[in-house]
């Protein structure tokens, strides 16, 4: 094991142990206002036993993930095949760009309150404030990726008589790639702050939901067992993301020096 | 059938009264199957020249023709090499040079053959999975010629193809251009600022001035160099060695050289 990963352990062990210390020991921080680790425990139990709010725990965690994921695809279909038009066609830019810069200082969470009146409380309104989240992200880096491409590639590729349609494939697409994956995942952080929150204002299940209800019950113990589910699905759909991008992008130099 | 023409060029960058004239009446004609090599001071719009006939540019006045037809699209028949390879980082050896024969609608298998067979010929046999990141410099430009050359082109467009690469790497790319284009001849514009990069390897070698840029002197190398039977000798230090050689080198040197001394003058 390298010295890196030791120090990380031990300071990870620390801060758990402090955690109990201070929660279970000297009772330092109350129970009411900070879970102690068997709280937490006893809270992981019943949500994954009896359920909790509509639902066990696995239930919360594929409304979520599958609520994330469509938003997500959604997103991303729509955001980069602009961000690429934008990039590529002067005339697109001119139209769409205007439009663009309006709208996107407006945060995504803004949003939630005329998507419940338009859509309801259902899942379409939370794709819909996920799509306006990520969307932004999609768009603008696969937009820079286009505008940062080399020149003299784009003329190598006219000069061998390169069709459009093999050039958006073969040229654009992987010379682009590198911004494309850096917006896939602001996109992505983007569209797991979206849902919660959407899900915080109202929702029948998921994991927004079991964040809101607990609260309500005046419950830290599910409170951080909500917070932890959340961090754990966020950071393996990114870890999934990172292993994707690492093999589309296997051919480039700069992404494995960064590393 | 290849033979490239400039007609009375003209290209002025901004609007006339206050505008930049970077060339002007460029008039030049490279034979069919000609090397001509172009040799000039930074600035005198040599590569602009050539971008006109890839068709990356267009000139303000006057045309650029090939084969009698005026250029107005870059397109296969002039295959470009860069100075900077401008191969695609994300295809392998062998994909860069397959991409333009697939555009062609050459089929797979002769693809294949036609592929290899130009590995073989610019020495990278066994290189054709490895991805352009993972070669030196002179193997990546050798890659670059043979993605032009693979699709036969009539007119092959060099823009300072070895300024890149270190002098020894250099010497054996120009050694190894000198057998491909005596075998394989084909109408060549070659844009470099190497004086004896250009006597070694071109036919005739067209000397440009600036201020505005043109054509000053187009100095004849074939006659002296198969008079003097410098195909013989197999390295380009023994052709340099060449009393003739040295006496057109000399020749070219105080042409651009009077060129400086106007500009300092």
């Amino acid at each position: 094991m390298s010295r890196k990963a030791v120090v990380g352990g031990a300071t990870i062990f620390a801060a758990l142990a402090l955690w109990y210390v201070a929660t279970s020991v000297t009772q330092m921080i109350s129970p009411g206002r900070f879970p102690s680790p068997a709280d937490t425990w006893t809270a992981f139990g019943q949500i994954t036993g009896v359920g909790y709010a509509n639902g066990v725990l696995i239930d919360h965690v594929l409304r979520s993930v599958t609520l994330v994921t469509l938003g997500f695809l959604v997103a991303i279909c729509t955001g980069v095949p602009l961000g690429l038009w934008m990039g590529w066609s002067r005339k697109a830019e001119a139209v769409i760009n205007p439009v663009f810069l309006i709208i996107r200082p407006i945060p995504p969470l803004a949003w939630i309150p005329l998507a419940i009146l338009w859509l309801g409380l259902g899942d379409m309104a939370k794709i819909l404030v996920i799509w306006f989240a990520a969307f932004v992200p999609s768009v603008i880096n696969a937009y820079a990726g286009v505008r940062n491409l080399d020149k003299t590639l784009i003329e190598a590729a006219q000069m061998l008589g390169t069709p459009f349609l093999t050039f958006v494939r073969e040229i654009l697409l992987p010379g682009a790639s590198p911004m494309i994956f850096t917006g896939l995942r602001l996109s992505l952080q983007a569209s797991w702050t979206t849902l919660v929150a959407a899900e915080l204002v109202g929702a029948m299940t998921g994991l927004g939901r079991v964040l809101n209800a607990a609260q309500q019950d005046l419950y830290p113990g599910m409170i951080l067992v909500g917070m932890i589910v959340v961090t754990l699905c966020g950071w393996l759909m990114t870890a999934a993301l990172g292993v994707a991008e690492r093999r589309a992008l296997s051919w480039n130099t700069a992404s494995q020096a960064g590393e | 059938m290849g033979a490239i023409r400039f007609d009375n060029v003209g290209r002025v960058y901004g609007t006339k009264p206050g505008g930049f004239e970077a060339l002007k009446g460029v008039d030049l004609e490279i034979a069919d199957k000609e090397f001509m090599a172009v040799v000039g001071p930074s600035g005198c719009g040599k590569t602009t020249c050539l971008r006109f006939v890839a068709g990356f540019d267009r000139p303000t006045s006057g045309t650029v023709s090939v084969d009698g037809v005026k250029v107005t699209k870059p397109g296969p028949d002039r295959a470009v090499v860069f100075q900077q390879f401008a191969l695609m980082p994300w295809k392998t050896v062998r994909e860069n040079i397959e991409l333009g024969l697939r555009n062609k609608g050459v089929r797979k298998a002769e693809r294949k053959e036609r592929i290899d067979r130009i590995l073989a010929l610019m020495n990278l046999t066994g290189y054709a999975d490895a991805f352009p990141h993972q070669l030196s410099g002179g193997m990546q430009q050798r890659v670059s010629i043979a993605r032009a050359y693979v699709l036969d082109p009539e007119v092959l467009l060099m823009d300072e193809p070895f300024g890149a690469l270190d002098a020894q790497t250099r010497v054996v790319m120009q050694e190894e251009l000198v057998r491909l284009a005596r075998r394989n001849p084909r109408t060549v514009m070659f844009i470099t600022h190497a004086v004896e990069e250009a006597v070694y390897l071109a036919d005739r070698v067209a000397i440009m001035a600036r201020q505005p840029g043109r054509v000053k002197e187009i100095i004849d190398i074939r006659t002296i160099r198969e008079a003097e039977r410098w195909d013989d000798h197999e390295k380009i230090e023994d052709v340099m060695d060449l009393e003739s050689f040295v006496h057109l080198r000399t020749q070219i040197w105080r042409s651009l050289r009077e060129e400086k001394a106007m500009e300092i003058a």
